[in-house]
């Protein structure tokens, strides 16, 4: 097969790092990048003579003989990019929370799905390595049946006062913690637990922000008797990195995991997976799987290859637009809960 | 190109920054809360033969510096090897305001004396879209204020940097930022990477020489892209006069165990090791094993 084709929309901080790791791989030629800044356009067309670059990505779609996109424009956009991508027959990549809603979401699953066209969402947890163990774990019963959990992500991303200028301190535009963060929090539950049946006791707090949450906490119930809780928070200066962490509470043990590593309690020793009774613990650099090119840690490097080796090999997507449906299809439940029942 | 030091000491631990364990980066952020205990492992670092840091330009840096700069004569001779930028800086404020208005902050807001005013009248950050080359150099200029004084030896851009722009492949901001790093500095321009044999490869066919290049180095690979048998081979073909190279993160975080670390690192065909630690016993020990 020749190199795929690839176009990039919305050149922002995500876009940035995705041209920097995609462009390195070798079946990859970027042809074109669409912005509506001219700033960045007008730096990277100084040095990429080859490329096409637009300010409106209609006419990067319009005009551009291309197999892929990856899109990292504020969520808002995405489902007409996704749409107009889906009628060319174009495979996507869409940066998480991938469209606002589920109801749009679900549309655009189908789109791509009828017509057999790969598509991703950028939930790069799944493909941290010590989640995807986490998730081997979980799923060969390790630590028997899931009661219990506690999906928790912290970062220092709005420390100051907001003016409410940007599309991140709009939920119109798909900004927001609950869209930005819990969204990766989520994810990790559907990943690992699966989609809850009801949400409840959802609190969505503003610290900074003008217009949108900057924390949330929610509790998720299943039918079959599991439940959790998420707690999220994008102002908390204590952390240095955004940082995931998830604790799985099962009949047979108990597991503490974040994106460096994981501790595993077991009420009895499992000689097969090499864990003693008790406490053990497994670092990233016990488990990691190296890239062919890092720039910003393995599991952005793996996402993107992946969706590469999926269009070339028909390789199974671990992490789907339906996949990104169901995590929104949970984000309109504590949207609505919260508007419902957490208002004073 | 000059010789660099052999042994260098780093600056991770002072900074709660740990790739492996949280919990143990917090510890250390609370332990070198009081910045006279970093200064306290520093004298033992020199005790144990070390006269060269490493010391990436974070807010804590700036108060560093100042105090080697004003208390010169309590130490022996050090060469500095800074490290340029603080990527988390940049990043919290781009996801705040934007990358715009970020650049704009960071070049305009209070550096009204880095000779940069004239700039501001026109047009600021919009401005310099046109020339990257240009505010490349501001950049550098600003991240390098602190180090003012101090023996400057080698200059690194971080390795977010260097491996986001080695990605585009494009040669002229390397070579201008060796160029300008070597002009006004008259250091040594210092790339660090978590993918060497790449980088390395790239240079050579931009024909940019007089590197120092820093990498994770250690024998599980960790950090290491594409894996360990590509930088031993790397090592082992390298031409010292053209790229130094220098290893850092040799115990993998600590998942190594120092004997058997250095036992690997002795053996490979570097110049140079970077490495942190917060007691005299262990950078007693570190020393002693480093034979390269």
């Amino acid at each position: 097969m020749e190199k795929v084709k690839l176009g990039i929309i919305g050149f922002g901080r995500m876009g940035i790092t995705h041209f920097s790791i995609i462009n390195s791989h070798p079946d990859v030629l970027i042809t074109s990048v669409a912005d509506t800044s001219s700033l960045i356009l007008s730096l990277l067309k100084k040095y990429k003579k080859r490329i096409n670059f637009y300010a409106d990505f209609r006419q990067l779609l319009a005009n551009e003989d291309i197999d892929a996109i990856l899109i990292c424009t504020p969520p808002a956009l995405n489902f007409e990019i996704i749409k107009l991508a889906s009628e060319k027959g174009v495979h996507v990549f869409a940066e998480k929370p991938f469209t606002t809603n589920s109801i749009l979401a679900n549309e655009l699953t189908k789109l791509f799905e009828r017509k057999d066209l790969v598509n991703q969402v950028g939930y790069v947890n799944r493909f941290n390595d010590i989640f995807a163990n986490v998730k081997e774990c979980v799923d060969s019963g390790v630590i028997g049946k899931v009661i219990r959990f506690k999906s928790e992500m912290y970062s220092r991303t709005i420390t100051k006062t907001e003016e409410g200028k940007t599309w991140r301190d709009s939920r119109g535009s798909g900004g927001g913690a609950i869209y930005e963060m819990a969204s990766h929090a989520i994810d990790l539950v559907t990943f690992l637990v699966g989609k809850p049946d009801k949400v409840t006791g959802t609190s969505l707090t503003k610290i900074f922000s003008k217009n949108v949450e900057d924390a949330v906490c929610s509790t998720f119930l299943y039918k079959s008797g599991i439940s959790g809780t998420i707690n999220v928070n994008w102002s908390d200066e204590s952390f240095r990195k955004p940082t995931n962490k998830i604790e799985l509470f099962g009949t047979h043990g108990k597991i503490l995991a974040d994106q460096h590593s994981y501790k595993i309690y077991m009420k009895k020793a499992l000689s097969e997976k090499n864990l003693r009774e008790g406490w053990n613990t497994i670092y990233i650099t016990d488990v990691f799987k190296p890239v062919p090119f890092y720039v910003r840690g393995n599991e952005f490097t793996s996402q993107l290859y992946h969706f590469i080796d999926c269009i070339k090999n028909k390789t199974t997507n671990k992490c789907t637009f339906r996949d990104g449906a169901n995590t929104l299809e949970v984000i309109d439940e504590l949207f609505f809960d919260y508007e419902q029942n957490g208002m004073f | 190109m000059e010789q660099i030091d052999k042994i260098i000491f780093g600056d991770n631990q002072f900074f709660g920054i740990n790739h492996m364990s949280q919990e143990k980066a917090q510890q250390l952020s609370e332990q070198f809360f009081d910045i006279r205990n970093i200064y306290k492992v520093y004298q033992m670092a020199f005790n144990a033969g070390i006269n060269s840091i490493m010391l990436n330009s974070n807010d804590r840096a700036k108060e560093i510096c100042e105090h080697f700069v004003s208390n010169k004569s309590r130490y022996p001779h050090i060469n500095w090897y800074p490290s340029i930028p603080y990527p988390h800086k940049y990043a919290n404020l781009v996801s705040e305001k934007g990358i715009i208005p970020a650049i704009n902050e960071i070049l305009f807001k209070d550096n009204s004396t880095m000779g940069v005013f004239s700039m501001i009248t026109k047009g600021s950050a919009a401005f310099l879209g046109k020339d990257a080359i240009k505010m490349m150099q501001m950049l550098i200029d600003i991240e390098m204020k602190m180090f003012k004084g101090l023996d400057v030896k080698v200059i690194f851009l971080q390795n977010i940097i260097t491996d986001l722009i080695l990605g585009y492949d494009i040669p002229e901001i390397f070579e201008e930022y060796c160029l300008y790093i070597k002009k006004k500095y008259n250091a040594l321009p210092g790339l660090i990477s978590q993918n060497m044999p790449f980088l390395k490869s790239k240079l050579e066919q931009w024909n940019i020489t007089e590197i120092v290049i820093c990498s994770s180095y250690n024998k599980i690979g960790y950090l290491m892209s594409p894996n360990v048998e590509a930088y031993v081979q790397t090592a082992n073909s390298n031409d010292p006069t053209k790229y130094q190279l220098m290893a850092m993160s040799t115990l993998a975080s600590g998942a190594i165990n120092p004997r058997d670390a250095y036992e690997f690192i002795n053996n490979q065909k570097i110049q140079s090791v970077v490495f942190g630690a917060s007691s005299k016993k262990h950078i007693e020990e570190t020393v002693s094993l480093i034979k390269i």
